[in-house]
């Protein structure tokens, strides 16, 4: 008895240095959003404010349009997430249950792209957009994403595990592809979905220099890019990027704490890192 | 600001526009520029600008549209990390707005893609402005774009620590170094002078030294480094380092707060940092440092200037109002009035002797040192080049090459870049 709490309280111990080492920095950021700038910029640095203000948030809200970029990041996240839930999981499904004339080939183009690194296909991509006139919309942000080759390959890789027998029985049964995709294979991919749809919010989420190309106006600024003008050319304003950085850090952190079942599910089922 | 991430991703953007911008006709030297009616003008212009210029100028412009009914200035506020992706980006993608701030470094690079427009010959007079700054917009002869503000280097200095010390600010190179050392022995300076030598801005340091040798940093369309000028000016900022006067193991980041707390009594830097003390120091910390322009090395007394030109883009939906608005930014109570907004310096000299700028004691020494001042060339591979100084200073400032062996290295590694021109 005596020596399994003693194993807990080490275990418990190893647990609160792993959650210090990963929670501080974060807690430390959320600490000195509530620090006048002198103080965040102090040498030696405090760690628990010595000064409470709400001083910063007052000026980030004044300074930049922080509503419209967070709905913008709001909408954009969550259209791209309904979209590469969608279409990656179709695509995912031709891959591993259909059979078709060049299949192996398309789906090493797939794998081929999730080698390719965005900032290099990033000017091509700006110039289509332009020539499709969709530069500074939503639409010219969104598209280049809506299904994502890291998407398809993450789905794939789940379905290929689904026993045929399901999708046999049901052809038999008289049921067509769609029927087959939407009735039987979506219900059963929740934790892969789950994992994509966080996944792909976060890109978006988080996603700076496609938006801040392509947005030529406020109103269309996802929250990174209007975050951005904050920084100045010589000097930062730390004490506006902290409190913006809690801003946009706080929805993740919500998200994850709702999400982090299936998240871990996700990837344990998967078997992607 | 991560300036290094920002050059890699301007690298690989740089490359990626030339395969996408190919077939675009290169601005050659002999481009015509055309004149400009801005009598009355109307209609909307668009207007990128950076950073917190980009939030002020919104609502600044308000001026200018009062003064010109029908007209309507759109201002959108960019990132400074992101701007030149964003303006390259929109070049090749021909969706450009009609006018632009853009870096002071960054106007031969841009006007080698042909988008931009020569400024008119009937626009501003060039005189008007300091040469330094006009020389930003200079592209061999061709100017493109018209200078907005002006930054420039000189001396901090903490006067507390020389008045302990009994030393003035030195006016000769010679006497800098004495400075430092009086400084640190004698002022209470434990880590004498700061003089950067990490990536990020130790090339600023140099290029005003190399220049107040009698050298150039390019001449005949090449990068000159191997001069004796650049050794001489090598040697006199190795000279700090050598002598144990500035320090090379303080943690990047850790300056300006040693400067604040007295560990380092002095430094060359620009004047958003008088900002950055008084508001880091708090309101005791004021009449402890001072400025002074930059002391005379063998030749001149040169600073280095930066700052941001506004350019018009070839594009330009309404080029008439376009040239108009950056003309109404040059005008000297305009420039005056911008100052008092977001505390940039005004490029043109007429506006120095405006009230918002005779009253500051400091910043006179600024104004001062402006006369004298120059920019790095306008190629499109100096970003490039200044890594090149970054990666040399710092093994010169640690000791583990020579003036003479830096020269010849950053010489080797600019004549394998190019001009790009």
């Amino acid at each position: 008895m005596s020596r399994t709490r003693r194993q807990h309280a080490v275990v418990h111990l190893g647990l609160a240095v792993g959650l210090a080492l990963v929670a501080g920095p974060f807690l430390w950021t959320a600490l000195s959003s509530l620090k006048p700038e002198r103080e965040i910029r102090r040498d030696p640095p405090t760690f628990w404010p010595e000064t409470w203000t709400l001083g910063n948030f007052v000026e980030l809200f004044e300074r930049v349009s922080i509503g419209t970029a967070f709905a913008n990041s709001m909408l954009i996240a969550l259209v791209l997430v309904a979209t590469n839930l969608l279409f990656c999981s179709m695509v995912g499904y031709a891959f591993a249950k259909l059979s078709f004339r060049g299949k192996n080939v398309a789906f090493g183009l797939v794998l081929v792209q999730l080698a390719i690194p965005a900032i290099v296909v990033m000017m091509p991509q700006f110039v289509l957009i332009a020539k499709l006139g969709m530069v500074n919309t939503f639409i010219g942000i969104i598209l280049p994403t809506v299904v994502t080759p890291l998407g398809v390959f993450m789905m794939r890789q789940f379905i290929s595990d689904l026993p045929d027998e399901l999708i046999d029985a049901a052809r038999v049964d008289g049921a067509r592809e769609f029927r087959i995709f939407f009735t039987i294979i979506l219900p059963l991919c929740g934790p892969p979905l789950a994992t994509l749809g966080l996944i792909t919010f976060l890109g978006s989420w988080n996603n700076f220099l496609w938006p801040a190309v392509v947005a030529q106006s406020e109103s269309v600024y996802t929250l990174p890019v209007a975050l951005n003008i904050l920084n100045g050319h010589e000097t930062t304003h730390y004490n506006l990027l902290v409190a913006g950085s809690v801003v946009v850090i706080a929805p993740i952190l919500l998200l994850f704490v709702f999400l982090q079942r299936f998240f871990i599910q996700g990837i344990a089922t998967t078997g992607l890192k | 600001m991560n300036t290094t991430t920002r050059r890699v991703a301007a690298g690989a953007l740089a490359l990626a526009l030339m395969a996408a911008g190919c077939g675009r006709d290169a601005g050659t030297a002999s481009e015509q520029a055309r004149d400009v009616t801005t009598g009355s003008v109307t209609g909307e212009v668009t207007v990128w600008a950076m950073g917190e210029e980009g939030k002020a100028l919104g609502a600044f412009v308000k001026d200018f549209e009062a003064a010109n009914p029908g007209v309507r200035v759109n201002v959108t506020a960019i990132g400074w990390d992101v701007a030149h992706d964003k303006i390259t980006a929109a070049i090749a993608g021909n969706a450009t707005p009609d006018v632009s701030m853009i870096g002071s470094t960054w106007s031969g690079e841009l006007a080698k893609t042909g988008a931009l427009e020569p400024t008119p010959g009937n626009l501003v007079d060039k005189a008007a402005f300091f040469p330094g700054a006009w020389q930003t917009v200079d592209v061999n002869g061709t100017a493109y774009g018209v200078p907005w503000y002006v930054e420039t280097r000189v001396l901090y200095y903490r006067t507390d620590q020389a008045a302990k010390a009994g030393v003035q600010p030195p006016k000769t190179w010679e006497e800098l170094t004495a400075f430092a050392r009086a400084l640190k022995e004698k002022g209470g300076a434990e880590d004498g002078f700061q003089q950067s030598y990490t990536l990020g801005a130790s090339w600023q340091e140099v290029l005003p030294l190399i220049w107040q040798a009698g050298g150039e940093i390019a001449e005949d369309g090449a990068y000159t480094f191997d001069t004796l000028e650049a050794v001489a000016a090598l040697r006199q900022y190795e000279t700090l380092f050598e002598q144990k006067l500035a320090p090379t193991d303080i943690p990047e980041g850790a300056f300006p707060q040693t400067f604040i707390k007295g560990e380092v009594g002095g430094f060359f830097s620009g004047p958003w940092m008088i900002g950055v003390l008084n508001n880091d120091g708090g309101p005791a910390f004021k009449d402890k440092f001072d400025v002074a322009p930059y002391p005379k090395g063998p030749v001149s007394a040169t600073s280095f200037v930066g700052g941001a030109d506004m350019a018009v883009f070839k594009q330009a939906k309404n080029r008439d109002a376009a040239w108009k608005f950056v003309q109404w930014l040059s005008e000297p109570e305009v420039q005056a009035k911008w100052y008092t907004t977001v505390k940039a310096l005004p490029a043109v000299q007429e506006a120095w002797r405006q009230p918002e700028l005779t009253a500051d004691k400091q910043l006179a020494v600024f104004g001062e040192q402006l006369k004298d001042a120059k920019t790095p060339p306008p190629f499109p591979t100096w970003e490039q080049v200044a890594k090149v100084l970054e990666a040399e200073l710092e093994k010169l400032a640690r000791g583990r090459s020579t003036p003479e062996q830096t020269a010849k290295a950053i010489q080797a590694q600019a004549d394998t870049i190019g001009t790009g021109l």
